[in-house]
């Protein structure tokens, strides 16, 4: 399996949200740099996926932090990208809308 | 594109007919160009790609080429004679692609045009004849909608918002180790009312602490709106006009409603040129309270002694990337090197820099527009080698959308370099009072002190 075996934005976004899993992580990850998904990785591509599959949407950095029990400089140092183009898109959610 | 209809046409055509009778700055910048091709090697786009359609008097061309087909009688008779063409799904489609997915409207060709013509004004009109036409980039007016439906870019719920700036709040009591340091939600009749871009409270919340940071150092009355604190204004790049008019009417509106004195723009380039320079335009009316930028606002407090910063803070070798829109179309230059070069001990300027800098690669909308991304990171290329010649290992720049455009570029290119908002780089340098005695007598210490009418007020409603 390659990340060219799935359709993505522009951006390199997944276009169809719902045909990610956790292999799709570890590749999207992989082409970001992220040589290996730690706990941690796992902790907030999860809680980011939790709150698209109930809200719809990326959730804020606050609640990320709040439920990983991480420091937000900890999640920039996990996702070089950032949450918006690195973590959301790891965790397989469509680009979110404005200057991210 | 296969076809466009004849309403598609009619509402263009009828649009350009409007702007032609109601601005002659339009009629005169499409008649101008010489062709002298002067502006090619000054656009990024042309440079990465060396393909001759993103030579910025060819996206001239493409609008003024419509104008002579359909408002000259001697475009409308001999059009191959004089290089008129219809506006048909081709000519849509090149446009699409050229003034939307090829341009940053940084304005750099038009300083380089020998007779200046406002390429990026023509490109803005030429945008907005495909607005009208519903052929903006769908990401793009995704991103309208969700501020205009919402109050702010991102759509967060206000609840989720007023959670960060709490956070935010007790993050910044714990640092200054006072409980009364804080984050002022919709609070009426204080000095200032402050704005943010959206992607500050959802993924980057450190430079709103900067910035709160900033404002308790200098004593600040001061406060943030729970509903309208959105600085951006993506209508100005869909060619919207009344949504960028509405977006700058919820400003316009929330510092009436908490009667603020101020308006004070937070670190974003475009939404300081839309607020500042074009609201009054969009809105059709003057903007009766005070308006700045957060830049030029932490100018005055150092300027007036009124914050102090030391420099030796900041060791590490920083470079500044100057935004079109504060910069080159916002007159910013000195200002921003004045505040930058108080909080740094080591800097380098970037080669070019100021007025004739390159865009990061990010604006015009670009960072909005997943369909164009493949070209804003390669355009992104220039900045990258500009970064890397400096040396610096911190790049320093007052827009979160350059931010963004930049640790994207900082990525791809492998610089190895931190980004940061000017914001943050201030609040580093600062030099906190005494909690004992918190603002005494700040003015004495200014070097060059000025009148400042601010001052009075500095401890009133803290």
């Amino acid at each position: 399996m390659d990340i060219k075996d799935f359709e993505v934005d522009g951006d390199g976004f997944l276009t169809k949200p719902e045909l990610w899993n956790e292999e799709v992580a570890k590749m999207f990850a992989k082409s970001d740099g992220i040589e290996e998904m730690t706990p941690k990785h796992w902790a907030v591509v999860n809680i980011i996926r939790k709150n698209f599959e109930e809200k719809g949407n990326a959730p804020m950095v606050r609640t990320i932090c709040q439920e990983t029990g991480l420091k937000l400089r900890e999640i920039y140092e996990l996702f070089p990208l950032g949450p918006a183009r690195g973590a959301c898109r790891v965790a397989g959610l469509p680009k979110p809308d404005g200057c991210v | 594109m296969d076809t466009i209809t004849k309403e598609q046409r009619k509402a263009a055509l009828d649009l350009m007919k409007a702007n032609l009778a109601s601005d002659s700055k339009f009629q005169t910048h499409l008649n101008a160009c010489v062709r002298c091709g002067l502006c090619a090697t000054s656009c990024m786009y042309y440079i990465a790609f060396k393909d001759p359609k993103y030579i910025p008097g060819r996206k001239v061309n493409l609008v003024s080429s419509i104008y002579r087909r359909y408002f000259t009688p001697e475009g409308k008779y001999f059009p191959s004679l004089f290089n008129a063409r219809n506006l048909d799904a081709e000519m849509a489609e090149e446009m699409v692609d050229c003034l939307f997915g090829g341009c940053t409207m940084c304005g750099r060709c038009v300083k380089h045009c020998s007779i200046g013509v406002d390429v990026s004004y023509i490109v803005k009109k030429g945008r907005e004849m495909l607005a009208v036409m519903g052929l903006v980039p769908k990401t793009l007016q995704a991103t309208v909608d969700a501020a205009i439906n919402t109050g702010n870019n991102m759509a967060i719920p206000t609840e989720e918002f007023v959670d960060t700036i709490k956070w935010m709040e007790e993050e910044l009591q714990d640092e200054m180790g006072d409980p009364k340091a804080n984050i002022p939600l919709d609070e009426t009749n204080r000095h200032i009312i402050y704005t943010l871009n959206p992607r500050e409270p959802k993924f980057f919340p450190l430079s709103i602490s900067a910035m709160a940071k900033v404002f308790y150092a200098a004593g600040e009355s001061w406060t943030l709106s729970s509903k309208y604190y959105d600085v951006t204004n993506y209508g100005f790049f869909n060619g919207n006009n009344e949504e960028a008019a509405k977006i700058a009417g919820y400003l316009y509106d929330e510092t009436h409603r908490l009667k603020a004195d101020k308006l004070v723009l937070g670190e974003c380039g475009h939404g300081s040129r839309a607020s500042r320079w074009e609201g009054p335009n969009l809105l059709k009316k003057a903007y009766d309270f005070e308006m700045t930028t957060a830049l030029e606002l932490m100018a005055e407090y150092i300027r007036t002694g009124r914050i102090k910063v030391d420099k030796t803070k900041n060791q590490t070798l920083c470079t500044l990337h100057d935004p079109c829109n504060l910069v080159r179309n916002g007159g910013l230059l000195e200002e921003m090197r004045f505040v930058v070069k108080s909080c740094v001990a080591n800097f380098v300027e970037m080669t070019p820099h100021g007025n004739d800098n390159f865009c990061c690669g990010g604006g015009g909308g670009q960072l909005a527009m997943s369909e164009y991304n493949e070209r804003r990171l390669k355009i992104g290329g220039i900045k990258a080698d500009q970064i890397k010649a400096t040396g610096a290992k911190i790049v320093i720049t007052p827009c979160h959308n350059c931010v963004d455009q930049l640790m994207q570029i900082n990525h791809t290119y492998k610089l190895g370099v931190t980004i940061k908002t000017v914001a943050e780089i201030v609040a580093d340098a600062l030099v906190l009072p005494d909690p004992a005695s918190p603002h005494d007598n700040p003015a004495d210490t200014a070097a060059e002190t000025v009148a400042d009418p601010l001052h009075t007020d500095s401890n009133s409603s803290k």
